[in-house]
């Protein structure tokens, strides 16, 4: 897990996936964001850019941490 | 992933970053009768290297503050002599144009209190480095909408059509419905950045890269395949880069006058090159980072100390809200404060690049490879240390010439045989007979690369990396692959062990020692300008790859 996505505050428009220069993120049937393909993330925080409700945080790959 | 389509048009680009978006700009203000379309692996307003910004355009001819003449010296001086002088000429001429193009469509270059641009020197000689602010990418992206270019975003190149000899078209994967779609055009230009996955990070973690891990020299092994050739592939590039976040600063803290400094505190770069200091070729700079650890004089850290607060307010502006915000976290997790602490680097993993290092496709000064219609801008071109401007004035000198021609359509082609073709691969990598993830093939090789080709360098390493490597040739077909993101995962590993071998290839040719830690050959300790101040071309032959010199 790199990220921290509040699911609370998400309001399901999808930005950060579309973004995602990575292709990491996906949408689940309710829309809801999740990390697809967690290994190929490059911890460049567009996804925590684009997010328009600011509920996603960069906790980084465990690896880099 | 049985269906296919065709987009027919008059120019293809593959890659909408920072070469792919002026390109298509460029061509569509020329004419805007003319189809237009680029194929992009992910969404060009957050693509590439330059993704999520860039504090500074690195490469700047600013009139009153260097001439063309010294731009071409200058990296002449950091490409040790071998470096195709035209390309480089035209990047210092047309690299003003450029910023002001950026500064009209609102990019922001801060001024001094005269009014001036800020200009710093990063290069060994002169003053070429712009301080930037602003959305690089949005503004580029905002640009290609307005003028009606078409982009398929999602949609990662996997081959090149041809007609006969000449080009014809791209075929790319479109990752939400996994239909293989072959873009036909007379013109075809490769856009889409260097090779950052050859070498394993300090991390282990495959994209922790430096360099764009997306961009997996995709461009040298698709321009290759077609017939064109490849230069510098010798250049095996590192660099100095945050301990494990591996993120830029290099050129930021050089610029604004940090020093690097090693365990002990000493200025190290004295011993090695005290006139130019951090400002030494970056091979040179290398050479002595790995030199003073092996010495047991590490860990090297950039030191800020000496630098008046205001300098470093300025640093971190160009990292934090620019270039990278996310090392503002990073920095904040592991307690670094730039006023007070230093900045721990280890060396980057090895990579290829022709923006960032002298690794690329040849082509002539309007970015044309020997395939006819097949061009090549940005860092997959072997435009030395062309960086931003680089990428952006080729990407405009392509369309100019893309446009003046004016090609026809090809009269026939091969898209079925090659769609053909890639669904077998498809199929193939769908079974995945070979029962291993892509991710433990690639962190196979990449460790490899560590061991074997990474400098310093030798026959007998470099002739076991190529004896290791071998059979991946073959495995590499069964990698399993079941949905269109693993697809692409599967092309980015292969494209990345094309790479590394061709690196191989090249590094075993040149029998001398050049560029500083890049071509540091211990069983040929000495630099030999009389019989190697040529580039290492390699060419496409019925049995591999030919390797030659330029100029014998
Ligand atoms: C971290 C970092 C910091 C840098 N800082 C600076 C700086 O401050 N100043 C400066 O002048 N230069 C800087 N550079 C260099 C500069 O960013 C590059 O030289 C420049 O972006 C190269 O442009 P390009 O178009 O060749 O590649 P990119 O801008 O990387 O674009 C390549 C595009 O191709 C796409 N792509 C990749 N593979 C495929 C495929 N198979 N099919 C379709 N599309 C594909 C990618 O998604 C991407 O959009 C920096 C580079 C890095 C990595
Ligand atoms: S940090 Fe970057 S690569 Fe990682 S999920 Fe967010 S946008 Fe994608
Ligand atoms: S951008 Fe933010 S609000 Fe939109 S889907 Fe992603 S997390 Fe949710």
């Amino acid at each position: 897990m790199n990220l921290l996505i509040d699911l609370q505050c998400c309001t399901g428009c999808g930005a950060c996936v579309e973004h995602c220069p990575g292709h990491v993120l996906s949408q689940d049937e309710e829309g809801r964001p999740y990390e697809r393909y967690p290994d190929d993330c490059w911890y460049c925080g567009v996804c925590e850019t684009e997010c328009p409700a600011q509920c996603i945080s960069l906790l980084f790959p465990y690896l880099i941490r | 992933m049985n269906r296919w389509e065709t987009v027919q048009a008059d120019f293809v680009i593959v890659g909408g970053g920072a070469a792919g978006t002026m390109a298509a700009i460029r061509a569509k203000e020329l004419n805007p009768d003319m189809e237009v379309v680029i194929v992009e692996k992910a969404e060009i307003s957050r693509s590439g290297a330059a993704g999520r910004g860039m504090d500074a355009l690195n490469n700047v001819v600013v009139p009153g503050h260097g001439t063309v003449e010294e731009y071409v010296e200058a990296v002449d001086i950091v490409a040790d002599g071998v470096l195709q002088p035209d390309i480089t000429r035209i990047i210092g001429e047309r690299s003003f144009g450029i910023l002001k193009r950026l500064e009209q469509w609102g990019c922001r270059f801060p001024r001094t209190p005269e009014g001036d641009y800020i200009v710093n020197a990063f290069h060994p000689k002169g003053r070429f480095l712009v301080e930037m602010r602003g959305d690089l990418k949005k503004i580029l992206a905002r640009e290609v909408s307005s003028l009606g270019i078409r982009v398929y975003n999602r949609h990662p190149v996997l081959d090149l059509v041809k007609s006969g000899t000449r080009i014809a078209g791209a075929v790319a994967l479109d990752l939400g419905t996994g239909v293989l779609k072959a873009f036909l055009a007379p013109a075809v230009l490769l856009a889409s950045g260097g090779a950052a996955r050859i070498g394993l990070p300090n991390t282990g973690y495959l994209h922790g890269t430096f360099d764009c891990p997306w961009c997996n020299g995709e461009a040298y092994k698709l321009g290759f395949e077609a017939g064109a050739s490849l230069t510098g592939f010798e250049y095996t590039c590192r660099s100095a880069m945050t301990r494990d976040f591996n993120g830029p600063g290099q050129s930021t803290f050089i610029r604004h006058g940090a020093w690097l400094v090693n365990g002990l505190g000493e200025r190290f770069m004295e011993r090695y090159d005290p006139q130019r200091m951090e400002r030494a070729p970056a091979g040179i700079r290398m050479r002595a980072m790995m030199e003073e650890e092996r010495a047991g004089r590490g860990p090297i850290a950039f030191s800020f100390r000496h630098l008046p607060s205001k300098v470093i307010e300025m640093i971190e502006e160009g990292i934090f809200e620019a270039e990278r915000p996310t090392m503002r976290a990073f920095f904040r997790r592991r307690g670094i404060d730039l006023k007070r602490t230093p900045v721990e680097v280890v060396m980057s993993e090895v990579y290829l690049c022709g923006g960032h290092g002298l690794s690329g496709l040849v082509a002539d000064r309007w970015g044309e490879t020997s395939v006819q219609g097949l061009f090549a801008a940005g860092d997959c071109l072997a435009n030395p240390y062309g960086f931003l401007a680089g990428a952006m004035v080729m990407g405009e000198v392509v369309a100019e010439r893309v446009v003046e021609r004016a090609a026809p359509g090809p009269s026939g082609h091969d898209a079925r045989d090659r769609i053909d073709r890639l669904r077998r691969a498809l199929e193939r990598h769908g079974k995945g007979r070979l029962g291993v993830s892509v991710r433990d093939f690639e962190y196979k090789f990449r460790r490899l690369v560590n061991e074997f080709l990474a400098p310093p360098k030798s026959e007998t390493k470099l002739r076991r990396f190529l004896h290791l490597t071998e059979p991946m040739l073959k495995d590499q077909e069964d990698l399993p692959a079941r949905d269109p993101h693993e697809v692409m995962k599967v092309f980015e590993a292969k494209a990345g062990l094309f790479c590394a071998r061709m690196a191989a290839e090249a590094s075993l040719f040149r029998t001398e020692s050049r560029f500083g830690l890049y071509h540091q050959r211990v069983d040929y300790p000495e630099k030999n300008d009389a019989q190697w101040k040529t580039r290492v071309i390699l060419s496409p032959g019925p049995e591999g790859p030919v390797v030659e010199k330029e100029r014998s």
